[in-house]
């Protein structure tokens, strides 16, 4: 493993993006929106192509030896502090970078239709191309400050989409809160980065790079009695990019930016960011158990809780949004029980089908002139029919429905974390799934069933949209269908292609296996499990169980998720006054809580924006600012400006005769001096 | 003899000198300064530099005295209307400072060091017009083109800034 | 009693220091310049007399390039008086406080 394979296209796979950004961003205006698109296109395509070319040298080494890297030059050396800049492929980057680049490239064509009326395009599809960039720099960086640097990259961008439409103040609200939101996880993050410097610098030799991750895996001895700080101030960070409790709250705000952008960044590529990082940071995760139930937990709990919230949402962007937090939830879980693979499998399944439907939903709104609220929509079903079969793929793969590409990557999830020994953990993505099948029948029902709700104007635009908007969608539908047989598991008679592909990833050297099982003996019973199944690769834990509950599991999850469709469509199709009184329930308080979102937002303004403002008005601002730094440092150094320029006034009052004067003064000094010196 | 011509042009040129600091109308001063300057000639004489006598007369007392009356002229030599009263009385400790230091170190010198004697007698050519020539145009021919170069730049700089900028010949 | 060096620097240090005092209480800038040409003649007198002390021409050279500067200066000098006379009309040296405002 110590040989390097220096590989140079690496630089220009995220090198491409860049440069498009800079054309567009130096140009902007000057080119027409069209170029602007079409270049901005391009260059994602050939980061694509790029992308291809070296995962496709990949796949010719030998499974262990799949490690390119190409280091440009040393970034940081002092001491024995090194940090290279440089970028790295192996399966795991390799897979996220063909995610990226490729959904990528179908939501730039989209958004050369989604756009094309915008004025503001080109500074768009800027955006667009710098947040690829950042993106590549993420999942290709070398070490974990490069992958910081993408981290904080996509979050800028993320903001500047976000308030891509700036003149509305929501939407720069918004953008804020996503950036201060996400500033919050970066501090955890920045931390974790901190302690892993701390406590391995001492032991590191020169010429090896402290962040790089091929270093931090072989030191991870060094690491383990850090490992559970580290690990959770690492995952506060994922919490905060990846939506979830209680940093999530950003994401649904998040849906203010145009749409592609949602597709593109909060719900295919950056948001499961901190899926990834966690995954590359798998070795040290599977050292403490502590962590492991912490990241198994918050992901369970947050899959859970979104999904609720998603059940009673009426603009169709919030529905997904909240769908996504959700999906993230079963991602983290999945890394949680030590599935690292499957949580890969899942983000690449959701990436596809989520894409999909959030692109789907563009087309939508953008059909009905602008309109996100569903309960204005309806009967679309035959005047949008390829955004509508498309959406059913995409509902269809969300929902789990074999042999779409979600059934396999959520049946794996809630199959190993049944395995894990803690069944609470199991019982909880199990309920969620369902209501992921109802809510998502509901927005289906809503928008392409029944009569149509909207004003009469509206009515006459509907109109199917413009072959650049469904083309992706129809990649993306083939995508949601298919992409999931790279991973069917071994108890189906599938290869398990995907798995295996991310073993070498996952797979621990001696030394980390050893330590996890060293953290199994003291570490608590149900996080135990999840990380002897992660010492030994999850699929083979899945291996040597049961087929015989796992194919029980795989039909109660299917049958579980038609019925919840099934419920779905004859609520709000057929008995509408059922979903009338879900609403009633309880005296209508439940379904007033989900509509609010369980007051999460209103609890963050009470419990911490308010007393921070009254601080910040009272102490801050009234003693600190005004009376520290205004009064003394400000006002004080000026002061003793003013006071000395008072005095020194005098000396430059303009008169000559007061500068001979002083002149002759100065001449009498010194002849003083002379005649008393001897 | 020689103290009696010492103490005589030494006492009037003084006098010319406070004379010119202490009138008010600028002709009355410059002519005591003419005063003073002629004053000063007889000390050059005194000091062995006929040469430097006649020129203090030429240049200073003569041509640039002229040039000095002819500007108060030109302004209409005005009695400034301050001038009346000199200086406000609790100003002059504070004018006085300086020549009382001068006047400390000379007296600490004095009382350290006491006269200093003439050495041997000047020879009859020293202060001549020859023995000045030969040394202007000898050894210190440079110093001397130079400062002819200074006349020039004072010459032209002066004819710039009196005369109005739209006619100077570069313009 | 004998005229010794001395007695030439003491003359020179009073006209000196009469010119300086002139330079400092007057206000009439055409007579401040003509308190400069006072104290350059003093210190003319000193190099006068220290090249007799010396038998030194050297003396007499630079007390004639003192002449000339002390004539350019004040054909600079008054030219500039001339000047500021022909916009400010004055010469009052407490009227021309522009450098302080």
């Amino acid at each position: 493993m110590e040989s390097h394979t220096t590989e140079t296209l690496l630089r220009w796979i995220v090198l491409v993006p860049l440069l498009g950004a800079a054309i567009n961003g130096l140009l902007n205006r000057r080119l027409p929106r069209q170029v602007a698109g079409l270049l901005a296109s391009a260059a994602v395509l050939i980061s694509f192509a790029l992308s291809v070319t070296v995962f496709l040298r990949l796949t010719g080494m030998p499974a262990e030896a799949r490690f390119v890297s190409d280091i440009v030059t040393t970034w940081i050396g002092f001491g024995n502090l090194q940090v290279d800049l440089g970028f790295a492929m192996d399966p795991l980057s390799a897979v996220m970078s063909l995610v990226v680049t490729g959904v990528g490239f179908l939501i730039h064509i989209y958004s050369l239709g989604y756009m094309a009326h915008d004025k503001g395009s080109q500074r768009f599809f800027t955006y667009l191309n710098l947040f690829i960039f950042a993106m590549m720099t993420l999942v290709l960086g070398e070490n974990l400050l490069m992958l910081f640097v993408g981290w904080e990259g996509v979050g800028l961008c993320s903001y500047l989409l976000i308030s891509f439409w700036f003149t509305d103040e929501a939407n720069a609200a918004a953008g804020k809160k996503a950036f201060i939101v996400n500033r919050i996880g970066d501090f955890g993050f920045l931390l974790g980065m901190f302690l892993i410097g701390a406590t391995l610098l001492p032991h590191l030799g020169g010429g090896e790079g402290l962040l790089s991750f091929r270093v931090l895996q072989q030191h991870a001895g060094i690491l383990a009695p850090a490992a559970t700080a580290i690990c959770l101030l690492l995952f506060v960070g994922a919490t905060g990019k990846s939506a979830q409790i209680p940093l999530f709250v950003w994401l649904p705000d998040a849906m203010a930016g145009p749409t592609p952008v949602s597709a593109l960044i909060h719900a295919a590529t950056m948001v499961t960011a901190g899926v990834y990082m966690i995954a590359r940071m798998n070795f040290l995760f599977v050292l403490t158990p502590t962590a492991m139930t912490v990241v198994a937990t918050v992901g369970a709990v947050t899959a859970l809780f979104a999904a609720t919230i998603a059940l009673t949402q009426n603009d169709i962007k919030k529905v997904l949004a909240y769908s996504t937090v959700s999906q993230l939830g079963y991602m983290m879980l999945a890394c949680g029980v030590g599935a690292f693979s499957i949580a890969i499998f899942h983000v690449m399944t959701h990436a596809f089908f989520k894409a999909l439907l959030f692109l789907g939903s563009g087309s939508v709104i953008h059909a009905m002139s602008d309109e996100q609220d569903m309960r204005v929509m309806g009967g679309l079903r035959k005047k949008l029919p390829l955004t509508f079969w498309t959406f059913i793929a995409g509902t269809l793969a969300l929902a789990g429905i074999a042999p779409l590409a979600g059934f396999f990557s959520k049946d794996e999830i809630l199959w190993n974390a049944w395995n894990s020994g803690n069944k609470v953990l199991w019982a909880i993505g199990f309920i969620a799934a369902g209501m992921t099948a109802f809510y998502m029948m509901r927005l289906v029902v809503l928008t392409f069933f029944g009569e149509n709700r909207a004003s009469a104007e509206v009515k006459s635009h509907i109109h199917e949209s413009p072959a650049t908007m469904t083309m992706p969608l129809v990649v993306l539908a083939v995508l949601s269908i298919a992409g999931g047989w790279v991973g069917i598991p071994h108890f189906l008679g599938g290869g398990a292609h995907f798995m295996t592909w991310l073993e070498p990833v996952f797979s621990q050297p001696a030394v980390v296996a050893e330590l996890a099982h060293g953290a199994v003996a003291h570490g608590a019973e149900a996080a135990a499990h999840g990380a002897e199944a992660a010492s030994h690769g999850a699929e083979h834990a899945g291996a040597h169980a049961d087929t015989t509950m796992e194919w029980i599991l795989a039909g109660a999850s299917l049958a579980w998720g038609i019925l919840g469709l099934l419920a779905g469509y004859f609520v709000y199709a057929r008995k509408v006054s059922v979903a009338e009184s879900f609403q009633k329930m309880g005296g209508g308080w439940p379904h007033k809580v989900l509509l609010n979102k369980y007051y999460v937002d209103e609890a963050y303004e009470g419990a911490i924006i308010r007393p921070m403002y009254r601080l910040s008005k009272t102490v801050l601002w009234k003693w600190v600012d005004v009376g520290l730094i205004n009064g003394l440092l400000v006002e004080g150094s000026a002061l003793v400006v003013a006071v000395v320029g008072s005095v020194m006034r005098l000396f430059q009052n303009g008169l000559v005769r007061f500068y001979a004067w002083s002149f002759s003064i100065g001449v009498a000094v010194f002849v003083l001096y002379l005649s008393f010196s001897g | 003899m020689e103290g009696f011509l010492f103490w005589f042009c030494g006492s009037l040129m003084l006098l010319g000198s406070l004379m010119t600091v202490t009138q008010r109308s600028a002709v009355v001063s410059a002519v005591w300064l003419i005063f003073a300057f002629i004053c000063a000639a007889g000390i050059f004489a005194l000091l062995n530099a006929s040469f430097l006598a006649v020129m203090q007369v030429l240049v200073y007392a003569g041509a640039i005295m002229v040039l000095f009356l002819f500007v108060i002229m030109m302004l209409q030599g005005p009695e400034l209307e301050g001038e009346r009263k000199l200086l406000k009385l609790p100003m002059w400790p504070a004018v006085a400072v300086p020549p009382m230091a001068i006047a400390v170190m000379i007296v600490g010198y004095l009382q350290n060091k006491g006269l200093t004697q003439w050495g041997p007698d000047a020879p009859e050519s020293f202060g001549g017009p020859n023995h000045v020539a030969e040394l202007l145009l000898g050894k210190y021919l440079l110093a001397f083109e130079l400062i002819s170069i200074v006349l020039l730049v004072a010459l032209i700089g002066a004819l710039a800034i009196g005369k109005d900028e739209r006619k100077l010949p570069w313009k | 009693m004998e005229i010794t060096l001395t007695h030439y620097l003491l003359l020179a240090a009073a006209i000196f220091v009469t010119g300086m005092v002139g330079f400092i209480v007057r206000r009439n800038a055409i007579v401040m310049l003509m308190c400069v040409e006072l104290m350059l003649s003093s210190v003319n007198i000193v190099f006068a007399a220290f090249s007799r002390f010396h038998l030194d021409g050297g003396g007499h050279v630079f007390v004639l390039m003192n002449f000339a500067v002390a004539a350019a200066e004040a054909a600079i000098g008054l030219a500039i008086l001339v000047e500021i006379f022909r916009r400010r009309r004055t010469v009052n040296v407490d009227d021309l406080k522009t450098l302080m405002e």
